[in-house]
């Protein structure tokens, strides 16, 4: 993993700059396994900094959270940079947000942490469950390293790694200003197992999986908020004129919310698995998206958030299209 | 109606499902199910649906009272418009297996609706209503109920409570209610000894123990007059900056009641429901003419702190947090409420 201190150097470097407002990187959380977002505004802030396989979050969120209030009389826009850490599926997130132009690329300054995968919080928290002291993580070969209550814990990896990461074909950042470490080669492929499994399934089977899954749904919409692709000025399920989807928590109207979601995720999302990571209700909204994903690449040989110059998916037609209906 | 001097039973462990099974000729029962590795109140047919094996249920049993969804009454459209009122909840019901600190989310919850405006859905339905509840043996690693001088094994907020310890139950009757729910199955209780009484405060005392994370409260009027003062503190602003915005701690709080009105309507028929709503959208406040009076995150954040630090203990005295723990959890980005409490000790003004 990363060298924190390398981390802190650049960070510190970067709020230093006349040019950048703040850095959002991670700091310890409050307890257990907790790590949490952190805003440094100065110099000395980072010095909070960490990075281990902790850090969950895709602080790419941030960008597209940023509150501009409007300017008083004479008061001029803030126009300096955002810097974020980033890990390879977060980058990817930021890549599509450019793509897009929901972001200028000349806005953000990027710190890229090649990443050797990140653990699941519910696999660790089921191991560990009553954690209330902040808990430090290494990385030892295959193993992660926990020092817990005095004694140290030697886990392997693959028991504890969140399921994306496993299969994590870009564990370096596509994008970054500035790229802590050596680059890691992505030598893993996404096999989508869990989706063939899924697609083997009778509809009336598929139906009866998703209906249980969406029943749950509490419409707390986490997993919108904690999607970085999710930054609609105003999300259709806010609407009210008119009104697409109901207020009604039922299995319908929650079914519609998910379906629409992911719909609208399609050819967009970057696999970072923030929306199922955010629900309280162990939704598995990473399938949805996988699926979409995986029928995306199989009919357009499309990966979403590789390349800022290119265009998204759904805005672009190649004049070679073998399909006659779009030209 | 407290029953003077409480009465104390124990049950032997085996004979709870014969007890169940007597409260479900009785009542509708709701109890707490497994599903999907997560603990749901729901309704049971059967004893054996029930799981003890949990800390919280994933949502809080307020929604038993306070439905995310509720209809007030349906409608046609057209000329002749008939109105349909719900059939009010008229079944009798117990919740088996609430915890101690839902239970008493209950009774904050009643100031709400059963203030100035008297809420007829909540009420039939909490009149309807007993608590059965257990006792909280190993509290999870965010509980914090004693940090408003509760107890994971408070009998106060429910009807009867239980107790595991060990081959059997420790049955407290905390009033009328409880005491002839108790009294119509008499057969298969047994007055509790002093040795079981021993064994109720040893449980006591581990699950207290096992609590190791503390809001800093020494005084609810000194805390209630530091949030009065560091309102503008630019600490709200530096919490709020990583809040995402999604309504999970409101939703799964079992104190948080704010609710939204609409007709949801088809060309010829429609419904007026309720639903939940919450304050850390920025809907929330939207007024019709556009403005908002709380338009950032910092407002709303600062708004679901002061709603339950302050606005309450001001209006009903009592802070509207039990200390269950459920914000803390399923926060995605480690805002807590014991650190956000705790640390306001430090904030200037």
């Amino acid at each position: 993993m990363v060298n924190e201190k390398q981390l802190k150097t650049e960070a510190k470097k970067l709020v230093a700059r006349d040019d950048v407002k703040y850095v959002i990187g991670y700091e310890k959380g409050t307890y257990g396994f907790q790590v949490t977002p952190c805003f440094a505004f100065t110099p000395e802030d980072t010095e909070r900094f960490i990075f281990s396989p902790l850090c969950v979050h895709n602080l790419a969120v941030y960008f597209m959270l940023e509150e501009k209030p409007p300017l008083r009389k004479g008061e001029k826009e803030d126009t300096r940079k955002i810097g974020v850490v980033v890990k390879g599926c977060d980058a990817r997130a930021v890549v599509q947000i450019l793509q897009e132009k929901g972001l200028k690329r000349e806005n953000i300054v990027i710190i890229g942490v090649p990443c050797t995968g990140i653990i699941d919080p519910k696999k660790i928290n089921a191991k560990f469950p009553h954690q209330v002291k902040t808990v430090d993580v290494k990385e030892e070969g295959n193993n992660f390293v926990f020092n817990i209550n005095g004694k140290t814990h030697n886990i392997p990896k693959e028991e504890l790694l969140f399921e994306k990461c496993k299969q994590c074909e870009y564990p370096t950042p596509v994008i970054s200003d500035i790229l802590l470490g050596e680059p890691i080669k992505g030598s893993k492929k996404e096999e989508y197992k869990e989706i063939k499994t899924l697609e083997k399934k009778a509809l009336q089977e598929k139906w009866k999986f998703w209906s249980k899954e969406f029943e749950r749904c509490i419409r707390c919409y986490a997993c919108r908020n904690a999607c970085p692709l999710c930054y609609c000025k105003e999300c259709i399920v806010d609407q009210l004129s008119p009104q697409w989807i109901q207020r009604s928590v039922n299995l319908s109207e929650n079914t519609v919310w998910n379906i629409i979601r992911a719909y609208h995720l399609a050819g967009r999302c970057s696999g970072c698995g923030e929306c199922e990571r955010a629900c309280p209700m162990n939704i598995p909204l990473t399938k949805l998206n996988k699926k979409i994903e995986k029928d995306i690449k199989e009919l357009f040989e499309y990966i979403a958030g590789l390349n800022p110059e290119e265009k998204p998916l759904l805005a672009m037609f190649k004049p070679n299209d073998t399909e006659e209906t779009i030209l | 109606m407290k029953v003077n001097n409480m009465e104390k039973f124990v049950l032997p462990k085996e004979k709870l499902s014969e007890w169940i099974n007597k409260i479900i000729s009785t009542y509708q029962v709701f109890a707490p199910v497994k599903e999907e590795e997560l603990i749901f109140f729901k309704q049971i047919k059967n004893p054996s649906e029930i799981d003890l094996e949990f800390v919280n249920s994933a949502v809080p049993p307020k929604v038993l009272l306070f439905q995310q969804t509720e209809t007030l009454f349906k409608f046609t459209n057209g000329k002749n418009i008939q109105i349909t009122p719900t059939t009010s909840h008229n079944e009798k019901t117990l919740i088996f297996g609430i915890r101690p600190c839902d239970a008493k989310s209950f009774s904050i919850l009643d100031h709400v609706f059963k203030g100035d405006y008297k809420d007829p859905y909540y009420l039939t339905k909490r009149k309807n209503m007993l608590l059965v509840g257990i006792s909280c043996n190993q509290p999870a690693v965010n509980c914090f109920c004693t940090s408003f001088d509760d107890s994971p094994t408070s009998s106060k907020h429910v009807d009867v409570l239980l107790t595991d310890i060990g081959d059997k139950y420790y049955v407290e009757v905390q009033n009328e209610k409880g005491k002839q729910l108790v009294e119509s199955t008499k057969k298969l209780f047994t007055p509790a000894t002093e040795k079981d009484s021993n064994k109720k405060k040893d449980v006591e005392k581990k699950a207290f123990d096992t609590i190791t994370r503390h809001m800093n409260i020494k005084n609810v009027d000194t805390l209630v007059k530091k949030l009065d003062i560091i309102f503008d503190a630019p600490y709200w602003k530096n919490i709020a900056m990583k809040c995402l915005g999604c309504g999970a701690c409101t939703y799964l709080c079992p104190t948080c009641h704010c609710f939204d009105i609409q007709d949801e309507t088809t060309l010829t028929k429609g419904a007026r429901i309720r639903i939940w709503d919450s304050c850390m959208r920025p809907e929330y406040t939207l007024h019709a003419s556009g403005h908002n009076p709380r338009p950032g995150r910092m407002n709303r954040v600062r708004n679901r702190i002061y709603h339950k630090y302050n606005y309450y203990p001001k209006n009903h005295q009592v802070i509207a947090c039990v200390g269950c723990g459920r914000c803390i959890d399923n926060c995605p980005v480690n805002i807590d409420i014991i650190d956000v409490i705790t640390k306001t000790a430090e904030v200037k003004p």
